[in-house]
């Protein structure tokens, strides 16, 4: 009794749960063992992780571990026995609060004695390693004492779950489990996301001001007028002999002024070393500024450039209380373009800013940002419609109450697959007879494509109805014997025209990677020819079982296929398919359109087909016994019932697609997306900020129009 | 003349709801069928015009056998066959006249019926139906504003259009009050007797029966139990009724 108690403590000693086993808690024993490997496995792979000496490191860092985790367990079970010794004398067994509390008061001290002997024992364990190479080590620390809790957990629970299991009670809990597994779950998740707040706090400031021009970005989306106060002198260079330059300003009542003198001089000039060496001596008078602002002094070149003078003199001065101000300036070493010889005129100027004047006007980039924000909005649009017309019929087709009434013979299945590719095979000869009448897909790329398709599709689906339906009536007049031959021939051929491509496909696609291309090529026809035999076979073992009586549910199949494809379609996101559109048709919204367009099909195919599901049967019913055909009870019973849906489905994919042509835009797909991350890269983050913003208008106002007209029609 | 010959149904989940039932109806009868829930009723009526595919048997109707019909054939058969439901089974967002026109689908153009387009003389028609069954006012009414009874009339309106030869009607009052049930099944009288529509009606309640059968069948566990006039139902013994209706049943009153 005691002992199997003791043999069960000792075996989740060893390897945690296997006691638990043993006692006869067959689960609570295995995941016991999955929790504490999966942690234990996760903690060394951190420790190796990031290292920039993998092979040594790993060793090293599990040495670590080791270490850690023996000294922790060995403090853990001296608190305990401490713990437990105390507790024997001075809580009352029966007391379930004080108890409780003299838990809680063990795990307060075991926190703080581990923060305490923590380094001691970090320095113990890195005796003898090269701690610089080891990252993470207070994740260790704190992972090997909690791996020693949950050791030493389990073995507690190893004990009394052989206890429980003599005295048929309840398992203990699992408290304990849960929160260890939970502290070490999110120690070792913080460090595998790389959540690191210090850092966060540091390195706010800068993003702060990034932060603030997109968060309130609307001063970029007016144009300003800069009001300033300018005034102007001539001044020749450089300054021949007995040349006095142009006359002297005059100081003016009323309106800013600046006097230069002399107004003829000599350009500073750059030597061979780079070294200034200065030219005439300016000096400068002004008046009729704002007192107590600043004027800038500015320099214009002969060609008409203006900019600010370094290094040559004051250019930025403050003008005094009457509204003057005084300066020198050395004439700058202007670089003259070869074709002026001789003697020109440069200007300077004296300016004072003033203020921004508003002008009511949007800016460029706002103009641009709401272009792009409609061009989205158009693409959603569009997207949506275009998926609309597609959605409908493939809805039908997934919907399951509509197609699984559809069920033919096996003799009308051979009828059918046998019409589909003779009518197919047939309107593509015709389709490339009218192609090149046409003048082929190059000429004429809209026209042939159509035609093509009309032909091809029509062709295809009307030999599959006229073939089909007239074998599956011709076999309830014919004899067993030739049904039978139709049977078994039709389906060994449909089988055998499945197979061969797969065993094609085998030796190209399969044996191509894993061998020499070569010897997958000379491979190829055997390999095709079995893949036929093979397909021919399976299918005459289902032209045996289905019988000339048989039931093929053609309806179930053209459900799962449809359901299939679009299911895919569905799942590879439109970012995807954006990428896809922009090497099909390039850059711009028609790639995004075609991106989103391809995405709603396949969802609103979904959406559309799970409103048609769940539709009454009752009219159905109603309007095929009055002798409708399968189209007329579409129109009259199914279409009713489910416009609602479908208007309220197409609305929110709107939503959707608005939402999603803005993002589509990062890859190229045209919209306020292709602006926003032009922007982003230009580091232009205020009008960045103007397309988020535009963007979040645009789809919460879409967002609620949608709701509500969908509110209205449900 | 309908001959049901050994007709069988077995659901894909095993049921085996009509067991070798085999009856006949002459024209112009006002057949009636009783049984419990669940004894076949539904089954049986939605055989013969094929919404449900019988297993085995043969349902024969103006000698054409309409288990053996392709979809094109059957087609033709259903138009003239009306079909009343219990739960009206009208498209509650159309307007009642639609509901009524959906009744010449099998008659119109079935390409100009796509855009809900009817010749001149099936809007007449139809607008006469409603006036028959007194809802001419309520043409262009949603349907979904009717009341029970009147959506009841409209299924009958739409069932007279098709210009039926024969009539199923599956528990047609049982979502009705007494009243209204007399009146639903006043107007089946009425056709029965004017225009020589044969009826095949299934019902729950025996007065009802009483009042309005020519004939009678009983279905129990999806087998034939029972068959007699409507006079036989009001001098039927304890024995035949718990043939019908089981062991357990207590007759109550009449």
């Amino acid at each position: 009794m005691k002992a199997k108690r003791f043999v069960s403590a000792v075996l989740s000693l060893l390897l945690p749960g296997l006691g638990q086993v043993v006692a006869g808690a067959w689960a609570r024993g295995v995941y016991i063992f999955l929790g504490i490997g999966t942690l234990t496995g996760l903690t060394v792979f951190t420790a190796a992780q990031r290292a920039r000496f993998p092979e040594e490191v790993y060793g090293l860092s599990f040495v670590v571990l080791v270490r850690l985790f023996l000294a922790a367990l060995l403090t853990l079970a001296v608190l305990r026995l401490v713990y437990e010794a105390v507790a024997r004398r001075v809580v009352p067994s029966d007391d379930e609060f004080a108890r409780r509390l003299a838990n809680t008061f063990f795990v307060v001290v075991a926190v703080v004695t581990f923060s305490l002997i923590g380094p001691l024992m970090l320095r113990w364990a890195l005796m003898g390693q090269d701690a610089s190479r080891l990252l993470y080590t207070t994740v260790l620390l704190i992972m090997a004492v909690v791996l020693a809790g949950l050791w030493w957990w389990a073995v507690r629970d190893a004990w009394a779950v052989a206890e429980a299991q003599a005295q048929a009670e309840r398992s203990p809990s699992w408290n304990g489990f849960i929160a260890l597994v939970l502290v070490g779950t999110l120690v070792l998740g913080t460090r595998i996301v790389g959540i690191d707040l210090p850092k966060a706090i540091r390195e706010y400031k800068e993003t702060g001001r990034i932060l603030g021009d997109i968060v309130w970005p609307w001063r970029a989306a007016f144009d300003y007028e800069a009001t300033e106060l300018r005034a102007s002198a001539l001044v020749q260079a450089p300054c021949p002999e007995g040349e006095t330059g142009p006359p002297v300003n005059e100081p003016k009542e009323g309106e800013p002024w600046v006097v230069v003198t002399p107004t003829c001089g000599e350009l500073s000039v750059r030597d061979a070393k780079g070294k200034l060496q200065y030219g005439t001596l300016l000096h400068i008078r002004g008046g009729g500024f704002v007192p107590g602002k600043v004027v800038k002094i500015k320099w214009e070149n002969p060609i008409g450039n203006e900019f600010t003078p370094r290094g040559l003199g004051p250019t930025e001065i403050e003008v005094g209380p009457d509204g003057t101000f005084e300066s020198e300036l050395y004439i700058p070493d202007v670089v003259i373009p070869s074709f002026a010889q001789g003697p020109q005129i440069h200007k300077l100027h004296a300016v004072q800013p003033g203020a921004l004047r508003f002008t009511g006007q949007l800016s460029r980039e706002m103009k641009l940002a709401l272009q792009a924000m409609l061009e989205s909005i158009m693409i959603g649009l569009m997207a949506t419609f275009a998926g609309m017309i597609f959605a409908v019929p493939m809805s039908f087709l997934a919907a399951r109450n509509l197609t699984h009434t559809l069920r033919t013979s096996p003799q009308g299945l051979v009828g059918g697959v046998f019409g589909l590719v003779l009518g197919g095979g047939l309107g593509w000869t015709l389709a490339r007879q009218v192609a090149t009448w046409l003048g082929g897909l190059e000429e004429a790329p809209v026209r042939v494509a159509f035609i093509g398709f009309v032909l091809v599709f029509g062709a295809a689906v009307l030999g599959f109805r006229l073939l089909g339906w007239g074998l599956d009536r011709l076999a309830q007049r014919l004899p067993r014997w030739a049904n039978a031959a139709i049977r078994y021939g039709g389906f060994a051929l449909i089988g055998a025209a499945l197979g061969w491509p797969l065993g094609l496909g085998y030796a190209h696609g399969i044996l191509g990677i894993a061998w020499d291309p070569n010897d997958a090529a000379a491979a190829a026809p055997g390999l095709a020819r079995l893949g036929a035999g093979l397909g021919a076979l399976a299918w005459l073992y289902l032209a045996y079982r289905w019988g000339d009586q048989g039931v093929v549910p053609i309806g179930q199949w053209i459900y799962t296929a449809t359901r299939t494809v679009l299911n895919v379609v569905r799942s590879i996101e439109p970012l995807i398919w954006g990428l896809v559109g922009v090497i099909w048709v390039g850059l711009g919204p028609f790639a995004g359109f075609i991106a989103l367009t391809i995405h709603t099909i396949a969802a609103l195919g979904k959406l559309y087909s799970e409103a048609i599901e769940s539709i009454h049967p009752g009219p159905i019913e109603a309007v095929q016994s009055t002798g409708a055909n399968r189209l007329q009870t579409i129109m009259f019973a199914v279409l009713p019932q489910v416009l609602p849906h479908f208007t309220a489905f197409s609305l929110y994919r709107w939503d959707i697609n608005v939402r999603m042509s803005t993002v589509i835009g990062l890859v190229g797909g045209g919209g306020i997306g292709f602006l926003l991350i032009q922007w982003i890269r230009q580091v232009q983050y205020e009008h960045a900020g103007l397309a988020v913003w535009l963007i979040a208008i645009t789809v919460s106002t879409l967002d609620f129009v949608s709701a509500t007209i969908r509110k209205r029609i449900v | 003349m309908l001959r049901v010959e050994h007709l069988t149904k077995v659901y894909e989940t095993g049921t085996v709801a009509l067991k070798d039932v085999s009856f006949t109806v002459e024209d112009g009868e006002f057949l009636v069928i009783i049984g419990l829930s669940g004894s076949g009723k539904s089954t049986l009526l939605r055989s013969i015009n094929r919404l449900i595919e019988p297993t085995e048997g043969r349902i024969i109707w103006n000698d054409i056998d309409i288990t053996a019909l392709d979809e094109a054939g059957l087609r033709r058969v259903r138009r003239e066959i009306g079909f009343v439901f219990q739960e009206f089974n009208l498209v509650e967002r159309l307007p009642v006249i639609t509901n009524v026109l959906a009744g010449r689908l099998g008659y119109v153009n079935p390409w100009w019926s796509l855009f809900y387009y009817f010749p001149p003389h099936d809007h007449q028609r139809a607008l006469e139906a409603l006036a028959q069954v007194g809802l001419a006012d309520k043409a262009h009414n949603r349907a979904s504003a009717l009341s029970g009874g009147q959506k009841q009339r409209v299924g009958i309106a739409r069932a007279l259009v098709q210009n039926p030869k024969m009539l199923l009607a599956d528990e047609p009052v049982a979502s009705l009050d007494p009243v209204l049930a007399h009146s639903i099944m006043g107007y089946l009288e009425r056709l029965n007797q004017e225009r020589g529509i044969t009826i095949l009606c299934s019902l729950h309640y025996l007065d009802l029966v009483q009042r309005y059968a020519t004939r009678v069948i009983g279905l129990r566990d999806g087998r034939l139990v029972y068959e007699g006039t409507g006079d036989d139902i009001r001098h039927m013994t304890d024995e035949e009724f718990k043939q019908i209706y089981g062991e357990e049943a207590q007759r109550l009153g009449g």
